[in-house]
């Protein structure tokens, strides 16, 4: 614990606790979808997000090509890229330190690390929280790994059903404008109209055109309206 | 289903975009409009990945157990539930309404 910084222990352990139950989710997603076991515990270290492989996933499941859902899993990161943005600036001078550290850019770490009124305070943070995340979400995604293989049918167990609730799940808490209500609304469109006339895939890339909607938002768009995930 | 090849090109393509907007991206340089766009785009992409699994299967469009799941997980994400909580809620009422279907 970064000693007179923001960051609270209550904070850190809730937030490592949320990582380890996602974490476990994903992975009996994955697993259930028939990946092998080291390729899940594996893309948890190498690709660390769970919503890009998730989101290849699910577009393979709909009959999409791996090119579409690897576009879609990139589509899905692009959130890091702001994030990291605005962070970097307040870390170190050196443009590889923060590159090596652009690995771990997650949601609650640059988040806490944002709060932070000194710089140097927003790296001791950013660095804490990056390397106290690591644990739960590489020990989730091996519970998950071993439950998920423990699974019997996966349509008796309703467990196809789990890709669009896992989504719902992550979607929800960002519906706080209604700029996100009707990106959402407007992605859901586009996707079902053109899953029938167009092949598999393709729905999901063009329904990113929705974002473009955050273009006629009316006010600007404050850090409570940025969208949160993993 | 993820192959390592799979992992390997969805990392670069993640990692490519947090390294470049923590070490090469000078943030004033993008505008609060455009990044508003890009901080959306996931919100766009799932909320589409999330309809074709409820409403299609095998690229046409069907309505069957799965729409009661999810209806279940909104239920559970409006209140809050953790997400392991809405999941497993939402895989039960699946799970019941095929077999009471």
């Amino acid at each position: 614990m970064p000693e007179g910084t923001q960051l609270t222990r209550g904070e850190a352990w809730t937030i490592a606790f949320t990582y380890f139950t996602v974490a476990i989710t994903v992975s009996v997603v994955h697993s259930t979808a028939g990946t092998e076991p080291w390729v899940i515990v594996g893309a948890t270290l190498i690709v660390n997000s769970a919503t890009a492989t998730l989101a290849f996933a699910a577009v393979q499941a709909s009959g999409g090509t791996a090119v579409a859902g690897v576009a879609s899993g990139w589509l899905v990161s692009t959130r890091f890229g702001v994030m990291a943005a605005a962070l970097g600036p307040r870390l170190w001078p050196q443009r590889w330190k923060r590159a090596l550290a652009a690995f771990g850019a997650f949601d609650p770490n640059v988040a806490l690390a944002m709060r932070e009124e000194d710089d140097s305070d927003a790296t001791r943070v950013y660095v804490a929280m990056s390397l106290w995340l690591v644990l739960p979400w590489w020990v989730g995604a091996i519970v998950g790994v071993i439950l998920g293989e423990q699974l019997g049918d996966p349509q008796a167990l309703g467990l196809d059903s789990m890709f669009p609730t896992l989504f719902v799940a992550i979607i929800w808490p960002q519906l706080t404008s209604k700029t996100a209500v009707s990106i959402t609304l407007t992605g859901i469109v586009i996707a079902l109209a053109l899953v029938e006339p167009t092949p598999g895939g393709v729905p999901v890339l063009l329904a990113a055109v929705a974002a473009l909607l955050a273009l006629i938002e009316p006010r600007r768009a404050t850090s409570d309206e940025e969208p949160h995930g993993c | 289903m993820l192959t390592w090849g799979v992992v390997f090109a969805i990392a670069l393509g993640v990692y490519g975009q947090r390294a470049l907007g923590m070490a090469v991206v000078d943030p004033d340089r993008l505008t609060d409009r455009w990044r508003s766009v890009l901080g959306f785009m996931p919100l766009a992409i799932l909320s589409a990945v999330a309809a074709l699994q409820t409403f299609s299967r095998g690229g046409e469009l069907t309505a069957d157990a799965r729409v009661f799941g999810v209806g279940a997980a909104i239920v559970c994400a409006s209140r809050r539930m953790p997400m392991f909580v809405t999941v497993l809620v939402g895989a039960a009422a699946t799970a019941a309404a095929r077999a009471l279907a």
